[in-house]
């Protein structure tokens, strides 16, 4: 595999440390419920098709960054820095 | 000159060089050959056919191809260390000096005794291991398995370690080119012309393909002229790549190949300093594959007398080696092509005794050259039989009215057509599509960025492979960017015959009759697997073994779905056919290594002080990615019991010094630092003030412990964190997420500087004494000045940079010294100069380790992930005034009832006995079974201050148990010790030492 | 307190890995000096720092800050990025460097990395032959010409590789390693080099 870093251009996989999905916030501060901090360390999508996920570029710049892939033929759609997928997210 | 040598060889003709003849060895005879055979040409040219036994029935065995899909001509070849097994002889270049044996033949290939599993044939059919050897289970392992493995199998590996050297590689280009032949060299011309970087990679050691097998012609001239001036306009292009003895064995994700090039496999030796094999990984835009096509054998029984072998393959002899494969030879063909093949035998010397075609209506121009070359024409008419003990002597042809007759020969040519060499298609888990009108599977979804032409799309003829070749390369390029100035004009070939009506199976012949000759699957196995319900075709392979072993049925697959087929009532598509995965040919470990094996299997971190510690005679352990020194033992200290309680007293009652270079270190800065610190420790640090350390402990999000270690405040807004050697990676990647996923809000910057310093721990009751003869003058460092947990930059040598941090694993007065890592060898010179009256020792990881579970301080082995902070007894460092990672989940009831396991301290009731780390705690008086597990044993040390065995162990509810008695059984070493459950903390625990 | 009478001598990052002479076989095909005795330090500014930033690397070194992956070089520095909002100052000689890292210490995050690099210079014919052999990054002088620079990793160690300008037998590639790493490093690139030749100077401040 080759992800794009847009730090860096185009690279090996084997640079990149995966984490998972992308989609998860954490519930932040003392008001946070437990029932929501289950929810974003336990519960995840798994869908068969499109996916975004974090990637850490931990060979290259160090940039967390979002990848969106399709699980099932590993083709990938974009690659994001976090500023650009939070830009996106809140557009 | 050679006639008499080589019985075989042709007088003239072929791209071997007759002025280089090469002497080799096959099972101990002598031979010779010439530079730019294989061993099987070899072997031919000299008149040696039984090259092998088969891996079951041990059947003798010949050459059937003359490339990499053979599966019978298998050799171990070379000997002592570089002894190679299940070599292809078809695909090993001849060298001087080559020494080759055959295998599985005991105690001789021309007598094997092991052949009477050939009179057992019944007994050892398809589905026989399964039936037979099911119980009982233990007669498996002892019996059945070993007595197979002696009987069955391919060779034997050398068992040696491997004296030569193996490399990795990586390259990029716009058009990878997969194969040499005409359609490769037609693309490679023109994605070349075009400015494109290309790459060209053929498994052949000579780029041209079956050009340089057949007899043919290009633009009127013949087809060696023209690849001639293809292969030099490629060496004159600048960004064009020719890769030969390269194999692309697999496709990946977004265009990356998998490709070993046998860089030295062609010489006896590798020459000094080169590579035995190279693994490529190549990175293409676009590729085209160009791989051709394998020729199909036909089932029959005995075709797999040696002296029985595949038309292109006696082709390829005849033309490219100058070899006769036999001097009076019957062709079997079911399509035009075959008689390519008598016609090339005739004109090289050979008799053609007969030519065997089961189409009735034949071409005329075909029976005319059957005239001509006075073959007699069976039309309508199949070989039944192939017959011969070692070598074949005969064969039984049989006519549409059943009658049959035997026509003496030592060769059987067979064609059959062709199978596209597709399997690289399909490594991307699409699978090939059949195609009626050439009956053979084709390429179906194709991986993306790849395309395919000539022969491995099902376009045999050789103007479709230039057309292909050229229009697809064009298309390759443009789509890296490279336009191509005009159409090339396609080349026009002599004419060529084409018409094919398989047959895939002879019935009624007496006899075996193979379907997979490396694995020994006959048609009758095959029907065997009908009858017994094995018919999708993964059960077909798994129960047959059919397509197994290393050439993966690229000569047997189609037959054996086709006799399914029949067997079934269906047709080919549909019972199945198979996706094919890398590696296209076995691939050696070594050359996927490449580097990276023994003491560079992965990168050694070695500290700033290792030298040092070496000159002092340290004994090293690998710690992670690290050496670390172990101990250090002096002269007549037998064993390392002794050295590290001397270490640990020294640091006790004097003064040691310890590497803790490989610590983490992460430099934290920006205004909100310390907020930064606050949410990802769970204990706080706001109020930590400058030049002072703190302890912290950090919480996975799911409320376990990831890491600890402490954390100084260099300024308001600038901290240095320290984690576990083990974590430092970990944790900085952790803290980086922290960073830019959750608060990327917080104004904080974080860089390691592990690298950039050397530290030691002075430990001991003089540690000051020492430290005062080492850091300058002006900084004091009396126990008013500079108290306990103190951290501040100070300055050594006369003004070098230092930090000087007064934390302590062991309990003792203790300081870690920090200086840049290239004075790393000079502080320790410096720290034991100034240790010498005081008696300064030396110690290692294992003292450090003795006296930090004195202490009760945790480690790696309490930080196991899966225990919380109360579990560890830290429960009252999680702050309940700020959030922080983990805070939430830590809370869950499974992680805060009572009846956890819980760290507390062990000792022996009776002093003398040792205790050891995993075992586990039973009651007293209970069996030692899962349901009384209570807990294990974390970590062990023997104490020398207290003079006898301590341990660390997480044992359920066990703050509460102290005082009482269990028993710690290791059932592994058969310990069972009685202990008693006590304070973590075996020394100084009121901490007076510490502050001294 | 007491005078010990040390000598408190620094220790190059190459010492005991790497010394001047050569390998291989003898055809030189590559070669290598051992850079020693540089400054470095990385900087990390935040956004709202970097105009900041940029104007004092301007005027201390005439150097502009490079907001991809480039290297930019004067005659006594170079400034690589070395991933978003971060940067590696190198100075020729370690002597003043401490003063040029405290120079900027209100405008970046600035921490010395001076010990804990490893630095090579490699050049000759097979350079990139010889680096093809654990480089993930296309070297191709299209891909990457004079003044680019990658972090990657070769032999599974994290490195930072940079083009600096043509010498006079091609490409010169530049390539700062772990400290701790230096003696695999030097490992991968023995057999690597090895068939090509290699020649090996050390150059000190």
């Amino acid at each position: 595999m080759r992800i794009a870093c847009p730090h860096c251009g185009s690279r090996d996989v084997q640079e990149f440390a995966y984490l998972g999905d992308a989609a998860p916030r954490r519930p932040d501060g003392m008001e946070a419920t437990a029932a929501a901090m289950v929810d974003y360390v336990h519960q995840r999508d798994n869908p068969a098709g499109s996916h975004r996920e974090l990637w850490y570029h931990a060979a290259g710049c160090h940039a967390w960054l979002v990848v969106t892939r399709d699980t099932r033929t590993h083709a990938i759609d974009a690659v994001e820095t976090m500023a650009q997928a939070r830009a996106g997210a809140s557009a | 000159m050679s006639a008499s040598t080589q019985p075989f060889r042709r007088g003239d003709g072929g791209l071997i060089d007759r002025s280089r003849p090469l002497s080799f060895r096959f099972d101990g005879q002598g031979y010779q050959g010439f530079e730019g055979d294989t061993l099987a040409s070899a072997l031919l040219a000299n008149g040696v056919r039984l090259v092998g036994r088969s891996f079951k029935y041990h059947r003798p065995r010949g050459i059937l191809s003359a490339g990499p899909e053979e599966p019978n001509a298998l050799v171990e070849l070379r000997a002592g260390a570089r002894r190679e097994p299940n070599t292809r002889a078809t695909v090993v270049e001849l060298f001087h000096g080559l020494e080759a044996r055959s295998q599985n033949r005991w105690p001789s290939l021309a007598f094997d005794l092991l052949s009477v599993n050939s009179l057992l044939g019944p007994a050892l059919q398809a589905g026989f291991y399964y039936k037979t050897f099911m119980w009982p289970a233990s007669f498996w392992e002892r019996l059945y398995e070993p007595l197979i493995r002696r009987a069955a199998g391919l060779g034997r590996a050398a068992g040696l370690e491997d004296p030569d050297h193996y490399e990795k590689a990586f390259a990029f280009c716009d058009v990878l080119i997969i194969g040499g032949g005409p359609a490769g060299i037609a693309a490679a011309l023109v994605a070349g012309r075009s400015g494109a970087r290309v790459i060209l990679c053929d498994e052949d050691s000579r780029l041209g393909g079956r050009l340089l097998a057949e007899r043919r012609e290009i633009d009127g001239q013949p087809a060696a002229d023209w690849l001639k001036e293809a292969l030099a306009e490629l060496a004159s292009l600048p960004d064009v790549t020719i890769m030969p003895r390269s194999t692309v064995f697999g496709v990946y994700d977004h265009g990356v190949y998998g490709v070993v090039e046998r860089v030295t496999d062609h010489l006896a030796v590798p020459p000094p300093h080169q590579a035995r094999q190279r693994s490529w990984r190549i990175t293409a835009r676009r590729a085209v594959l160009a791989a051709g096509a394998i020729e199909r054998p036909i089932v029959f029984s005995g075709n797999d007398t040696p002296g029985v072998m595949l038309a292109g393959a006696v082709r390829t002899y005849l033309n490219r080696y100058g070899v006769l494969p036999g001097r009076e030879a019957v062709v079997f063909t079911t399509g035009d092509e075959g008689w390519t093949t008598a016609r090339d035998l005739f004109t090289a010397g050979g008799r053609v005794a007969a030519i065997v075609d089961p189409r009735t209506a034949l071409d005329p121009e075909l029976t005319a050259l059957a005239a001509r070359i006075g073959a007699r024409v069976f039309a309508g008419s199949v070989v039944c039989r192939a017959s011969g003990s070692r070598a074949l002597t005969a064969v039984d042809i049989r006519d549409a009215s059943g009658r049959e007759q035997t026509i003496a020969c030592d060769l059987l040519a067979v064609s059959n057509g062709w199978n596209p060499t597709l399997h690289l298609t399909s490594h991307q888990n699409t699978r090939p599509v059949w195609d009626e009108a050439i009956q053979a599977f084709v390429p179906g979804t194709m991986p993306v960025g790849l395309s395919v032409a000539g022969s491995a799309a099902g376009r045999f003829s050789l103007a479709e492979a230039l057309a292909d070749g050229a229009r697809l390369g064009r298309e390759a390029a443009a789509d890296s960017g490279f336009d191509s100035a005009a159409e090339p004009a396609t080349p026009i070939t002599d004419p060529e015959g084409v018409a094919l009506s398989p047959v895939w199976r002879v019935k009624g012949g007496k006899g075996k009759a193979f379907v997979d000759f490396q694995n020994d699957v006959t048609d009758a196995d095959i029907e065997l697997a009908a009858r017994e319900g094995f018919r999708p075709v993964e059960h077909l392979k798994r129960f047959t073994t059919l397509g197994m072993a290393t050439d993966q049925g690229k000569t047997s697959n189609i037959a054996g779905l086709a006799i399914m087929a029949e067997q079934t009532g269906k047709t080919i598509p549909q019972t199945g056919t198979t996706i094919f995965r890398p590696p296209y040919t076995p691939v050696a470990i070594g050359a996927l290594a490449g580097h990276h094996r023994g003491r560079d299997f992965r990168p050694t971190r070695l500290s700033p002080t290792h030298s040092w510690s070496q000159n002092q005679g340290a004994v090293f352990i690998e710690a992670g990615a690290w050496m670390r020194a172990q101990y250090y033992p002096r002269p007549g200290e037998t064993d390392w019991l002794t050295s590290v309680n001397r270490e640990v007293l020294a640091v006790r009652n004097e003064v040691g010094i310890c590497d803790v270079s490989t610590l983490g270190k992460i430099d934290i800065q920006g205004a909100d630092a310390v907020d930064f610190l606050e949410r990802v420790y769970c204990n706080g640090f706001r109020a930590l003030p400058v030049g002072k350390a703190r302890y912290g402990l950090m919480l996975r999000e799911d409320g376990f412990v990831m890491d600890d270690g402490t954390t100084s405040r260099l300024a308001q807004t600038h901290f240095l964190m320290t984690t576990t050697t083990a974590n430092a990676g970990k944790v900085m990647q952790h803290l980086e997420f922290c960073h830019q996923v959750l608060w990327p809000e917080l104004n904080v910057r974080l860089v390691s500087v592990s690298e950039q310093w050397a530290q030691a721990a002075i430990a001991g009751p003089k540690a000051r004494a020492v430290l005062q003869g080492v850091v300058d003058a002006e900084h004091d460092i009396c126990n008013k000045a500079f108290p306990y947990l103190a951290a501040r930059a100070v300055t050594v040598g006369g003004g070098i940079p230092a930090r000087l941090f007064r934390i302590s694993f062991s309990g003792e007065l203790a300081y870690e010294l920090a200086v840049p890592a290239g004075y790393g060898v000079a502080m320790m010179e410096a720290l034991m100069a100034a240790g010498a009256a005081h008696g300064i020792t030396p110690y290692g990881t294992e003292a450090l380790g003795v006296m930090r579970i004195e202490k009760g301080h945790v480690a790696g082995n309490e930080l196991s992930g899966q225990t919380t902070a109360r579990d560890l007894g830290l429960g009252k460092m999680m702050s309940s005034k700020k959030d922080y990672l983990g805070r939430l989940m830590a809370q869950r009831p499974a992680l805060v009832e009572a009846d956890r396991p819980r760290l507390v301290g062990f000792k022996p009731v009776d002093p003398t006995q040792r205790l050891r780390a995993g075992a586990h705690f039973i009651g007293i008086g209970k069996a030692a079974t899962m349901h009384h597990d209570e807990g294990y044993m974390t970590s062990v040390a023997y104490s020398p201050v207290l003079g006898h065995w301590i341990g660390l162990g997480l044992l359920r509810n066990g703050r509460e148990r102290l005082g009482e008695r269990v028993r710690a059984v290791d059932p592994v070493r058969n310990g069972d010790v009685e202990i008693e459950i006590c304070s973590p903390v075996f020394v100084d625990p009121e901490g007076t030492r510490l502050h001294g | 307190m007491a005078e010990i009478g040390m000598a408190w001598t620094a220790r190059g990052a190459w010492t005991g890995i790497a010394a001047a002479g050569a390998f291989g076989t003898p055809h030189d095909g590559v070669r290598v000096q051992l850079r020693e005795g540089l400054g470095i330090a990385s900087l990390i500014a935040g956004q709202e720092q970097e105009p900041a930033l940029e104007r004092a690397l301007d005027s201390r070194y005439g150097l502009s800050l490079p907001r991809g992956p480039s290297a930019v070089s004067s005659a006594s520095h170079t400034l690589l990025w070395s991933g978003p909002g971060q940067w590696l100052l190198l100075a020729a000689s370690s002597a003043g460097f401490a003063e040029d890292c405290a120079g900027l210490a209100g405008l970046a995050a600035v921490a010395e990395q001076s010990d804990g690099r490893a630095v090579l210079s490699l050049s000759g014919a097979m350079v990139r032959q010889t680096l093809a052999k654990g480089c993930m990054v296309d070297l191709h002088p299209r891909a990457f010409p004079v003044g680019t620079t990658a972090l990657t990793s070769i032999a599974y160690v994290n490195i930072q590789l940079w083009r600096a300008e043509d010498g006079p037998e091609g490409a010169v590639y530049e390539i700062m390693v772990p400290r701790s790493m230096a003696g695999s490093f030097w490992s991968w690139f023995s057999a690597s080099a090895a068939e090509f030749g290699c020649a090996i100077t050390v150059s000190r401040d």
